[in-house]
């Protein structure tokens, strides 16, 4: 996983709780905490972080994870604002992840493994999203989209419709517009 | 610890303690700070250096892909498609055109390909048809600007463009902006790429960059293609004309040759042989030579192009006629579609007539004619080169017959042709075993029909087929060189036998010998010098050897002409001027060359009677004659009546058949022998008795004519 994975991390978690709780989810996780934006590091020591996390900030990962994704959207556009930009609302930004924003991950970060989503519109408007990744950071997405609806400041609902969590093959997840 | 932190020492120890801590506190802090800062912008740095990068692999691989297609892909059409289809991925444009220059038109302008690449195909439609349909000057529309400016040129809006003639279409398939870039070769604008795209498209200098090595790679491509193009044409065409060569023109015969082969469709071979035109090489030199051959491919260009209008408009099947030119003052045609012979030999006849008219060539007016050999499939050749041989053999038969002729090829020219390699076979062992002999013919003088002297004519004694007449040798032997040697040993002997009757009778002292010069022997560089020889070895005094040279040889190369002649005389000879009235001499020429005797054509003579015209011409010779202080021969004095009129026109001498027939050495020496000075000549003529009718004269005539064969002399052509 790329660094600058690990350097939103700590921001977020510096943010709302402190320099020390980061300090201390690095002793906890045994980590030497030294990540730069453009390097690559195990994904094990993110999901010691989010274990770490998750018992310092009583939630359960998944719930760190979408906290995190949540909370980590607006940093992203203030980072890469013209990604935001080009849309005026929260589903054509999603759409615009694997043929727009991921691209330019891997430009800059080559290397980086971003997942690819699969989309499909439901007749009423809804959108069903397909995430297929061994990491299983099903619930870094859904903060992520809960994040995105957040900056163009639309209400939206996300469902689990399936998860690899849950066994199954992939995950599913529903976002609609409330 | 340095000793600028050591805490004061009268503070309390955990006061001190406390206070280093939060100095040292802040001061990591600030570390700290630095630290992250210096490490952002590091990373900034480094994500600006990553993007950079990727974006120049990116264009490097753009780049690489578009020009390993330039240098293999076979045509230019795939090139520019596909290194279009890279750009339009590449850039994000969703339209793109290509346009190509098409060097024949004038002005050069461009044309569309027909080349596209189509995010959404069926948007464009009618932009599309717009496109294709709309004819791009310099300077018209989007294309044109680039053409003339040879610089990218970007629109922000073509809606709203004063100059962009596709203004309507590209509003219906939603087109806003737009982009052009040059395709150039050197300074050239070659094509030209343009791209639409539904929102404005801001001017990039890296795109700029990008598309400009494009346009030099794609460049390469056209250039090359040129080349390529530039060989394979001029490999088989001719470079003076543009014509098709001989290599085209078999490959073409070959093909139709197979065509017709499997189907019905008949073709036809015209073998097309300017006359004279080596006269008209030497004479006026090569450059001139040159344009007329540029000036009679025109025109014979323009005789196909009427054939094939008119042919086209009655035929179902489009045929095509080529003419090629196979070098020197040779020309071929290939008749495709033709159902019989008779439509070739129209063709024919057509160029026969089309090069009546004159040529004017450095501001000569010039003439010329054709002898043209026609051969048609209708004569089921088992090959085209048979086709090529034998239309070229009845061009020669068209020529032999006299030139400004159509001949179409039957089978009794190849046995022409057998018979005539044999015979040069012959000539050329002739000299060296004394086959050839000479016959002399009296010239009388008219005031007192004395003999005053003869004219040599030579004979050829061919094993196995007796006397060949001049007529059938005479013109091999010019063409083969043959007369160079042959016309010297004729010099020789009969200025030998000639000397030997000065000697032997002395009422014969002052006899005269005239002598053909021919056109081949003219040119030689030691002719004079040759002549001279003969008459020192021979003792003769020149003064009573007259060489006789045509109105051709004088024509050529009138200064070269003036200086031989001269040359000539200085040897003390006299000279001729032979068929006088049948040729081109110009006065002013006829003036200048040291010419002693006129002799008038036989045709001249023998019209006098029924023809006042010939008479007047005649009468007008002999008072041209008589102002350049010349004496006249009158050739073919047959009848009595002429040459009783020819004595009393005041003409000198006259030589023909009235008064003998050329006979040999022998029955000369015999006469002079055996007469008691210039008795009168038809004692020569043993046989014939005096008063002879002229029916039975001319019957004579005949049959000597068909013995000796006419024309009694050297041909007057080169």
């Amino acid at each position: 996983m790329k660094g600058v994975v690990f350097n939103l991390l700590e921001e977020v978690v510096t943010r709302h709780h402190g320099e020390a709780v980061w300090d201390t989810l690095l002793d906890e996780a045994g980590l030497a905490g030294s990540y730069t934006s453009l390097g690559s590091y195990p994904d094990g020591e993110m999901q010691q972080l989010v274990l770490a996390a998750s018992s310092a900030l009583s939630l359960k990962p998944a719930a760190v994870l979408r906290w995190f994704g949540r909370e980590a959207m607006p940093l992203l556009a203030g980072r890469y604002p013209a990604f935001f930009d080009a849309h005026q609302s929260v589903m054509p930004f999603i759409l615009s992840v694997n043929g727009i924003i991921h691209p330019e991950v891997r430009k800059l970060y080559s290397g980086a493994h971003c997942p690819n989503f699969s989309f499909e519109e439901t007749p009423d408007g809804a959108l069903l999203m397909g995430y297929d990744s061994p990491r299983r950071l099903c619930g870094l997405a859904h903060g992520f989209i809960e994040g995105a609806a957040n900056h163009y400041d639309q209400a939206i609902e996300v469902a689990h419709l399936q998860c690899m969590h849950q066994g199954d093959p992939r995950c599913l997840l529903r976002i609609s517009l409330t | 610890m340095p000793a600028s932190h050591l805490p004061d020492v009268t503070a309390p120890k955990s006061e001190l303690a406390a206070d280093a801590c939060a100095q040292e506190l802040t001061r990591l802090r600030r570390r700290l700070d630095r630290e992250r800062s210096s490490r952002l912008e590091a990373e900034t740095i480094a994500e600006n250096g990553l993007r950079e990068l990727y974006a120049k692999q990116q264009e490097l691989q753009l780049l690489e892909q578009i020009a390993t297609a330039a240098n293999q892909t076979i045509s230019i059409r795939d090139v520019f498609q596909y290194a279009l289809t890279q750009v339009c991925e590449f850039m994000g444009w969703p339209v793109g055109h290509v346009y190509l220059l098409d060097r024949t038109s004038h002005p050069q302008r461009l044309r569309s390909m027909a080349i596209w690449h189509e995010a959404h195909p069926e948007r464009n439609a009618e932009f599309r048809l717009a496109t294709e349909a709309t004819e791009f000057a310099p300077d018209i529309g989007l294309p044109g600007r680039v053409q003339t400016t040879a610089r990218p040129v970007w629109l922000n809006d073509v809606v709203d463009d004063a100059n962009f003639p596709r203004m309507r279409s590209a509003r219906q398939c939603g087109l806003k902006a737009a982009c052009a870039f040059p395709v150039l070769t050197g300074q050239e604008v070659v094509a030209v790429l343009e791209f639409f795209a539904e929102k404005a498209l801001e001017p990039d200098q890296r795109q700029m960059r990008l598309m400009a090595q494009i346009g030099v790679q794609l460049g390469r491509v056209i250039e090359r293609r040129y080349s390529e193009d530039q060989l394979i044409h001029d490999a088989s065409h001719d470079p003076l004309t543009g014509l098709p060569n001989r290599a085209l023109f078999r490959d073409r015969l070959n093909q139709v040759f197979a065509r017709s082969k499997r189907g019905k469709a008949g073709f036809a071979v015209l073998f097309i042989d300017l006359d004279r035109f080596k006269l008209v090489n030497d004479s006026l030199g090569h450059l001139a030579g040159d344009t007329l051959i540029v000036e009679v491919a025109a025109r014979l260009q323009a005789c196909l192009r009427r054939e094939d209008t008119m042919v086209r408009a009655s035929s179902a099947v489009e045929g095509e006629n080529t003419l090629a030119r196979l070098g020197g003052d040779e020309f071929t045609i290939l008749l495709t579609d033709i159902r019989d012979p008779t439509d070739a030999i129209r063709v024919a006849d057509r160029i026969q007539e089309a090069l009546l008219q004159s040529f004017t060539i450095e501001g000569q007016e010039i003439y010329t004619s054709a002898s043209i050999g026609v051969a048609t499939s209708a004569a089921n050749y088992r090959s085209a080169d048979d086709v090529l041989r034998d239309a070229d053999l009845a061009m020669y038969r068209a020529k032999a017959m006299g030139k400004a002729r159509s001949e179409l090829y039957d089978q009794t020219m190849h046995l022409v042709a057998l018979k005539r390699l044999q015979l040069e076979t012959d000539l050329r062992q002739a000299l060296q075993n004394s086959e050839f002999v000479l016959q002399y013919q009296p010239i009388m003088s008219l005031k007192d029909q004395k003999l005053t002297g003869f004219e040599a004519l030579v004979r050829w004694r061919r094993p196995g087929c007796g006397l060949v007449p001049p007529g059938d040798f005479i013109p091999v032997a010019e063409e083969t060189g043959l007369i160079v040697p042959l016309g010297l040993w004729v010099l020789r002997e009969a200025c030998r036998t000639t000397r030997r009757w000065q000697q032997e009778f002395p009422q014969a002292s002052h006899l005269t010998i005239s002598i053909n010069l021919s056109a081949r022997q003219f040119t030689q560089p030691d002719l004079v010098e040759q002549v001279r020889r003969v008459i020192e070895e021979v003792g003769i005094d020149p003064r009573t050897v007259r060489l006789e040279v045509t109105e051709s040889v004088t024509m050529g190369n009138a200064e070269r002409a003036i200086r031989v002649l001269s040359q000539l005389k200085q040897l003390g000879v006299r000279l001729s001027l032979d068929d006088f009235g049948t040729g081109y001499s110009s006065l002013s020429y006829l003036q200048r060359f040291p010419l002693d005797v006129l002799k008038i054509d036989r045709s001249f003579i023998s019209a006098m009677s029924h023809s006042p015209e010939s008479l007047q011409i005649v009468n007008t010779i002999l008072n041209l004659a008589r102002n350049l202080g010349m004496d006249v021969v009158a050739e073919g004095t047959e009848r009595e009546a002429e040459v009783t009129q020819l004595k009393a026109m005041g003409c000198d001498f006259g030589q023909g058949y009235f008064f003998s027939k050329p006979v040999d050495a022998t029955a000369v020496t015999s006469l002079l022998r055996h007469s008691d000075g210039f008795a009168p000549a038809r004692q020569l003529n043993g046989e014939r008795p005096e008063g002879h009718s002229l029916e039975s004269l001319s019957e004579l005539e005949a049959r000597d004519a068909a013995v000796e064969g006419l024309p009694e002399r050297f041909p007057t052509s080169v």
